[in-house]
């Protein structure tokens, strides 16, 4: 096979690729990425670059104008390589995921997602029923009586003894590798040793033996493992304090916004490869940060626990995920035993252990779970809801009763609500989100209109900030999607929105969200604000739980069974719901009956 | 014994429109058509009180029709070719109580005719025929807005009905027909909720709910009738209960959509009858104003609806 070197500008990195690669291929191949929301399929036109030099093939696509082909500008994914090229990527068409630096990266997400303390500080006080701290990962030191003739049990035996004055643990597992050194090790450090535990369930598992007392140094890490962003905590497993916060995008982002485009990328040739890599890929940059920063020896992280969408953790654990797309939407797996961290590629203790909060369904998944269990609905005596608003929206029905799920798919779209909730009290847009007014900040384009936010010369910036017609559908539809989805579950359990005891905005925008907005332009049901809690990131703080105590896990377990999942999509009236939702606030007015425009 | 009847009393009612204004009104009218003001579901005279008959519309056009067939154009002979004899076989042979004038000649790709020729002819049009008038554009969004606005200037004062508003493309026209003051129709694609949110937005406007008459697209018999009907009905039960914003009489458009059908076409007959039992059957689910094109399903739906009204 003929290969060619791509040089990639500004950059300067060149790779070798095979000819008829697409230019996208190589990008990623020299760990550039370049936008691709639609996964590579010459749908979404993000992915524009210049080919400075070389021969290239291109195939025939309605976005490239014509000024722009003779610029010699194409479509990376539908672009393939003839020759050693020189391909200029302009910014628009990068994903910037290290174009920030770190501290103003940490900034943008924290609002995205709160900080772990500041979750814990907003969190209500239910019946202050709190886990008892036992750690997924636990470091006891042991100093074992030396055989005698009298005591002359095996060495592992001695130890399993000496364990079992510290619990109850009524099978205890210990691999080759730890029974190979012990006794060598035993004798070495005067039978002084630590023993790390892990838990499995009901089994424990002796997952390190260290010579002398290191019982100080347990840490663990949890993770929330969202389609658009992925956010880590590390977590000191003795004094349960959360040392740091990380997040950082999702570097799937190349392959697709959304989990369909990237469950289509996954059966790709070596798709479901790349797409885990790309997973781990962001979760071991966020580990190596954290322990950098907080100087944590890797081999002192001896657990992980992640919650994730159920897509997000298929392609984590490299799994195939084509069947969450097709009828009857099935995925491989719920319930994930505990692994070893390692066999997912994750880079911390090469024994460490690794949980994945357990999923319901194809669309509900363990951020779900996670987002119940730190919430704390299900220990509610009136209904309440969860809504995690992210890119794919997951609403919760329930309380200690019973707990009712469905999926919203929202999409990237939230940032406008605020923008659009003035738009249309300053009569920009009418209520079915056309711009309605004119003036110098109104242009028609191609798209339809759009409003001129600020002149490039007003911000100094490169282009000028617009928001047009499409976008805003965009927002419609997804705050539509979010509404009606509400409003079918409690149709559904036969109450009403009144009914309802709190409403909890988790996840993905939580703190930025302008309640009063959000009613404004029917995202959410009109309410008493003083109903509606932010509790931030659920389902970080809820892997933190379980990252903390099996008390937490065993609850994860039950929830995930005990969640009954309600397809909207089937539902008669769902789409009479939907549509009804298409229009600011809604189409019946008198369910907003405190909005006024 | 006699049956009791179970009576169903409704706190709403349906708008009361009315097209064409007389001399002392401002206008040049010899008649006023009205439409609306029922406060029970059609027909149900013991429940509520149902004031007007359904209204009929002749459908003209401002060019000879392109695509008619054989059987609509030989119902007018020759004078089809003029839209003025054409009008005047409506008004004068058969009695029409109210035109419908569609501007398709506007249209870019039938003959593109300019905003000035347009006014022009509707200005003449009102001066020959004292019939109240409702005006549409040709569907092409982008000129009916250059040529709406000038029909209905032509026809200022005289309270006319204007259409149809779209929800991607309302606010030209509802501009004109409030500086011009006339009514307006508000098209949604068989859609109740789009029809609700239309009524909003050019109220919005600051266009009085009460003048506008809602077009539900409808779908002719055995081409999804059905689907039409029960969305009017539903509209017209939310209306009944007391929802303002969906109160809104309905314009249906039976003969372009009667005379699309292969039944219609296969055969002179029965095109006839489509366009009459598409029509018979609107009434039934509440229809308000029917534009039909054949003067015999005309009469025939004429003495259906004198037969249903029959005290």
């Amino acid at each position: 096979m003929e290969k060619y070197k791509v040089k990639f500008i500004p950059d300067n990195l060149t790779v070798s690729v095979e000819k008829d690669k697409t230019i996208l291929a190589a990008a990623i191949s020299a760990g550039i990425y370049i936008n691709s929301n639609c996964g590579g399929d010459g749908i979404c036109g993000r992915c524009k670059v210049m080919v400075q030099h070389g021969q290239v093939n291109s195939q025939p696509n309605g976005i490239i104008t014509a000024q722009e082909r003779k610029e010699n500008i194409y479509l990376a994914c539908l672009t393939t390589v003839h020759s050693d090229l020189d391909v200029l990527i302009p910014d628009s068409s990068r994903i910037n995921f290290d174009k920030l630096t770190p501290e103003e990266l940490e900034e943008r997400l924290s609002g995205l997602y709160s900080k772990a303390e500041d979750v814990l500080t907003v969190k209500p006080k239910f019946d202050d029923k709190v886990f008892k701290h036992s750690p997924f990962a636990t470091k006891i030191y042991l100093e074992l009586p030396a055989p005698t003739l009298n005591d002359s049990i095996s060495d592992l035996e001695r130890l399993y003894r000496a364990l079992r004055k510290f619990g109850e643990f009524p099978v205890i597992e210990t691999g080759l590798f730890n029974i190979r050194q012990l006794g060598e090790l035993l004798r070495d450090y005067d039978w002084k040793v630590t023993v790390t535990l892990g838990r499995r369930d009901e089994i424990v598992e002796i997952v390190l033996i260290e010579p002398g007392d290191t019982t100080g140094r347990n840490f663990g890490l949890c993770f929330d493992i969202g389609t658009t962003t992925i956010s880590g905590q590390l977590v000191n497993l003795n004094s349960k304090k959360i040392l740091g916060t990380k997040a950082a995008y999702n570097q799937q982002a190349a392959f697709g916004s959304d989990v369909i485009t990237r469950i289509v990328y996954a059966a790709k040739s070596d798709g479901l490869e790349k797409l885990h890599n790309a997973v781990s890929d962001t979760m071991n940059q966020i580990i190596k940060d954290l322990v950098s920063a907080h100087k944590v020896d890797l081999n002192n992280v001896n657990c992980i626990v992640c919650s994730g969408n159920t897509t997000m953790v298929h392609l984590f654990l490299n799994m195939d995920p084509s069947h969450i797309r097709r009828q009857p939407y099935v995925p491989t797996a719920n319930f994930i035993p505990v692994l070893r961290a390692a066999e997912a590629g994750i880079n911390i203790n090469p024994r460490g252990l690794l949980n994945c909060v357990p999923g319901v369904s194809s669309y509900v998944g363990g951020d779900t779970t996670a987002g119940i269990l730190s919430s704390g609905i299900y220990q509610k005596e009136d209904p309440c809801i969860l809504i995690d608003i992210g890119t794919n929206g997951e609403i919760v029905l329930g309380n200690r009763d019973f707990l009712v799920a469905c999926a919203a798919s929202a999409g990237p779209a939230f940032e406008g609500i605020d923008l659009l909730s003035e738009m249309l009290k300053a009569g920009i847009i009418d209520r079915a989100g056309k711009i309605k007014a004119q003036g110098k900040r109104i242009r028609s384009t191609d798209n339809g209109k759009e409003f001129v936010i600020c002149f490039k010369e007003e911000i100094q910036a490169q282009a000028d900030i617009v928001i047009n017609e499409a976008d805003i559908e965009n927002l419609k539809r997804s705050k539509g999607a979010i509404y009606s989805a509400c409003s079918i579950l409690v149709k559904h359990l036969n109450l009403e929105f009144t009914d309802i005891h709190k409403i909890f905005i988790a996840g993905g925008f939580g703190t930025y969200l302008d309640i009063e907005k959000a009613i404004g332009i029917g995202l959410l049901p009109d309410l008493p604000r003083s109903k509606f809690i932010f509790i931030g990131n659920s389902s970080l703080a809820g892997a933190r739980e379980v990252l903390l105590s099996s008390q937490a896990k065993s609850m994860a377990d039950a929830l995930a069974l005990k969640i009954t999942y309600f397809e909207l999509s089937v539902n008669p009236g769902y789409m009479e719901e939907y549509s009804q939702a298409l229009f600011f606030p809604h189409t019946d007015l008198t369910k907003f009956p405190t909005v006024r425009f | 014994m006699e049956t009791q009847l179970v009576l169903e009393k409704w706190p709403g009612v349906i708008s009361a429109v009315s097209i064409g204004a007389l001399k002392d009104e401002g206008g040049s009218r010899s008649s006023v058509v009205k439409i609306g003001g029922q406060t029970t579901m059609p027909l149900l005279f013991k429940d509520g009180n149902i004031p007007h008959k359904p209204k009929i519309a002749f459908e003209i056009w401002d060019i000879a029709p392109l695509d008619f067939d054989e059987e609509l154009t030989s119902a007018y002979g020759k004078a089809i070719n003029d839209p003025f004899t054409w009008a005047e076989i409506c008004v004068k042979d058969y009695k029409a109580e109210l035109l419908c004038l569609k501007m398709q000649g506007t249209h870019p790709d039938f003959g593109d005719k300019t905003p000035q020729e347009a006014a022009k002819f509707v200005s003449t049009l009102l001066n020959r025929f004292k019939t109240p008038l409702i005006i549409i554009g040709s569907g092409d969004d982008a000129k009916d807005n250059l040529i709406m606005p000038a029909c209905s200037e032509a026809a200022k004062g005289e309270r006319c009905l204007i259409g149809c508003a779209v929800q991607e493309n309302y606010k030209t026209l509802v501009a004109s027909a409030l500086a011009d003051g006339h009514n307006i129709i508000a098209e949604s694609p068989i859609d109740i909720n789009i029809a609700k949110q239309l009524n909003i937005l050019i109220s919005d406007m600051g266009f009085n709910l009460e003048r506008i008459v809602v077009n539900p697209t409808i779908g002719a018999l055995g081409y999804g009738l059905e689907y039409a009907y029960s969305i009017m009905e539903r509209a017209r039960l939310a209306a009944l209960s007391g929802d303002k914003t969906l109160a809104s009489p309905f314009i249906c458009f039976v003969g372009q959509e009667a005379w699309r059908t292969k039944e219609a076409k296969a055969n002179p007959q029965q095109g006839i009858m489509w366009e009459t039992l598409t029509a018979a059957s609107l009434i039934q689910s509440g229809a308000d104003l029917l534009v039909m094109r054949h003067p015999k399903a005309v009469e025939k739906v004429k003495n259906h609806i004198e037969t249903l009204f029959k005290k």
